[in-house]
């Protein structure tokens, strides 16, 4: 088929506009993979807390005009309540030494997910929500972008340069880096290894609440909406490399191009199959790390 | 490790308790959603003339249903279940109905799970109160197995009356009547370009293939682009782009739920809607929140309708629209009416055929003329092709002209006589 350049350019325009989402969508999941070594199931519904959390601080107190104040409230609240899941549900498995401690963890990721959807569901039933949005449309090339995605764009991206100075420039992410490395090498050291798990999951799962609260106005709020989150963030956290943040962002915008590619130019109805297809590639290529996944050295 | 064990098991069990109660909806932000499984306690009183008969209700109620017909459904069918053992003064003398309900979830396989226990647990007569044409089509495979009838409520697919089983009934409008509306509309606009966006189910694909035989069929030589698109899909921007760059005189959205919702921003975010018209295939957009979700897109949205306040109710759904105005501070639109319908001609059947057993129920629907919704008669004969066990209301097309627009005063812009 014939496309024109126009047509093309707005793809991927469309393409990176969905990939900036995918990243915010999985750094966190890649975050708490990196410090703890455990994988979080449960991230889709921190992201869903978010997104209720910007819904009822916008629709209640703020208003849509308002709506950029309730996003670090939605971000600040999941941090707080990751670090009491953490303490709660997660550490009592990484203070006794387990063998197969992330395993476990993992589990209990799961357990909380189904948790979480149910308590949620009970409390606000099942329908659809939206804080609104009173942007106006922006034209970004040939493209009328709606003013919540840009911002859910624009803020993806403050999101993963704030992301980046508190991991590179302060002592919290230098001792996270440390952790990332090596646990034993950090304990060693005197570090409160723990500690760092509880601020690593905190932020991890903040990471997803902040997805949740700039996308509320765009993918809508409602119980189940972090299902496509968990996917979507394990399918670009597998394709750039477990623990990697660039991967992470190579990931995301590779798989926002090559389904809105594949939709728009290839078939419509198997735009969720692109993602995968492109992670199996991958996985063939680079079967142990994905893209920029890096090898674990072991003692 | 044993400290940690009873961590993993606490979460796991709560999980599991709440996963086993979903759907239910009872807190702050709750619209009276219902608790699956559990009858309905308007209907428990006790019966002094024999027990009572069980009826069960399956509609999707949680996600990835379309939760919001779901609702409308079984408050209607709850004040079915009131006025037949109220109003009517129960069934074969006296005896109560009793409602008990399954959330489908929109979901084939969870329908079927409900179906088999509604039938072998709940021992119900009749099951009602469908929506997901893809659900009702798997439950229908088991329930001409077992014997007890399903009545469609708002599934539309033509295979669900089509396959000629004795257990299928359907009160909705079928798709070929709902393509037959906008096809009318194209015509009577001139249009010759149409875009279509469906999802990827029975209910998706059969509206396109009805709309592609019979705008053939009446001559109107559509050039037609066709996106089917998978039913999980969330951002469908580029696809709209691709229909966007056909430069279509008309964008047909055949999807439920919260696609259609996404399809309807989406299409007004990158300016094909409306400076291209939109129609909408089903009547969604006349539930409640439909302004809350759609401030500026839902403006210029055309959709298919099947109730109009200018149409005489039956002085049951009459006793049926007041209630329902005063409990829920709403206007009844058409999903609560056939739900508060089918529960009326479940009971009139069951008085006609003098038996709640499902053999003799069905016999009685196939012969008997029944009071409905409209002030006019409803039958399920054993007609030919789709309309077999079927009858339709009228089917009209609607349009939103201005920002928080009452479904109820937008211009109708087709009424037809339902096909029969």
């Amino acid at each position: 088929m014939s496309v024109s350049a126009e047509l093309l350019e707005q793809y991927l325009l469309t393409g990176l506009m969905i990939g900036v989402l995918y990243i915010v969508m999985a750094l966190g999941i890649t975050f708490i993979y990196s410090i703890m070594k455990m994988t979080n199931w449960a991230m889709g519904e921190f992201y869903m807390i978010g997104s209720f959390v910007q819904y009822l601080v916008v629709s209640r107190f703020l208003g849509p005009d308002l709506w950029f104040i309730a996003v670090p409230v939605a971000g600040l609240s999941v941090f707080v309540l990751g670090m009491i899941v953490e303490r709660v549900l997660i550490r009592p498995m990484f203070e006794r030494g387990m063998e197969a401690r992330a395993e476990y963890a993992t589990v209990v990721t799961i357990a909380l997910a189904i948790l979480a959807r149910g308590i949620v569901q009970i409390w606000s039933g099942p329908f659809e929500r939206s804080p609104g949005s009173t942007m106006p449309t922006f034209q970004i090339g040939p493209l009328p972008i709606a003013g919540d995605r840009v911002a859910a764009s624009i803020g993806g991206l403050i999101v993963l340069a704030l992301f980046w100075f508190v991991v590179k420039r302060t002592w919290v992410g230098l001792a996270l880096r440390a952790a990332a490395q090596s646990r034993d090498g950090v304990q060693s050291a005197g570090v409160d290894v723990l500690r760092l798990d509880q601020i690593a999951f905190g932020m991890g799962v903040a990471l997803a609440a902040v997805a949740g609260a700039l996308l509320a106005s765009v993918y809508l709020v409602y119980p189940l909406n972090g299902l496509i989150t968990t996917t979507k963030g394990f399918e670009v956290v597998i394709l750039g490399g477990l623990g990697s943040i660039p991967g992470a962002i190579v990931g995301g915008i590779a798989i926002g191009l090559v389904e809105a590619l594949g939709a728009a130019l290839v078939a419509t109805n198997y735009q969720n199959a692109y993602g995968f297809v492109l992670v199996l590639i991958i996985l063939l290529l680079r079967p142990r790390t994905g893209l920029f996944g890096e090898r674990v050295r072991t003692a | 490790m044993t400290r940690t064990r009873p961590w993993i098991a606490f979460v796991g069990t709560m999980a599991l308790l709440l996963t086993a109660c979903g759907g239910a909806a009872t807190g702050p932000l709750a619209s009276q959603a219902p608790s699956a499984g559990a009858p309905t306690t308007a209907a428990t009183a006790a019966a002094t003339v024999g027990p009572d008969i069980p009826i069960g209700l399956q509609t999707p109620l949680s996600a990835p249903g379309a939760v919001t017909l779901g609702q409308q459904i079984q408050r209607g069918a709850e004040l079915g279940v009131e006025y037949v053992n109220t109003v009517m003064k129960g069934v074969l003398g006296g005896r109560k109905l009793v409602m008990y309900t399954e959330d489908t979830q929109g979901q084939n396989e969870t329908a079927v799970s409900g179906y088999r226990r509604l039938v072998t647990e709940k021992k119900v007569v009749t099951t009602f109160g469908y929506v997901h044409s893809s659900a009702l089509l798997a439950v229908n495979e088991v329930a001409k197995e077992l014997g007890v009838p399903t009545i469609s409520s708002q599934a539309s697919a033509k295979d669900i009356t089509a396959k000629h089983y004795d257990i299928a009934f359907r009160t909705h409008l079928i798709d070929p009547a709902r393509a037959n509306a906008w096809l009318q509309l194209i015509k009577q606009k001139g249009w010759k370009k149409v875009a279509i966006i469906a999802e990827d189910t029975d209910y998706g694909v059969g509206l396109v293939n009805e709309t592609k035989s019979q705008s053939q069929a009446m001559g109107l030589n559509l050039d037609l682009q066709v996106n089917v698109v998978d039913k999980t899909a969330v951002d469908l921007t580029p696809q709209l782009l691709k229909m966007k760059d056909f430069k279509p005189d008309l964008v047909l959205l055949i999807a439920s739920a919260k696609q259609r919702d996404q399809i309807t921003d989406q299409a007004f975010q990158i300016g094909l809607h409306p400076a291209v018209p939109m129609l909408n295939s089903n009547d969604e957009p006349t539930a409640t929140n439909f302004w809350d979700l759609h401030p500026k897109s839902g403006v210029g949205l055309m959709t298919i309708a099947t109730f109009s306040p200018k149409q005489k109710l039956s002085d049951a759904a009459q006793w049926a629209a007041d209630k329902y105005q005063a409990k829920y501070n709403e206007a009844a639109i058409y999903a609560s009416l056939n739900g508060f319908a089918d529960v009326v001609i479940i009971a009139q059947a069951i008085d006609l055929a003098k038996s709640t057993d499902p053999k003799a129920i069905i016999k009685a629907l196939e012969t008997g003329t029944f009071k409905g919704w409209p002030d006019t008669p409803v039958t399920f004969p054993r007609a030919d092709g789709v309309n077999w066990h079927n009858w339709s209301p009228p089917v009209l097309i609607i349009q939103f002209t201005k920002e928080k627009q009452d479904w109820r005063e937008a211009p109708i812009l087709i009424s037809a006589a339902a096909a029969k």
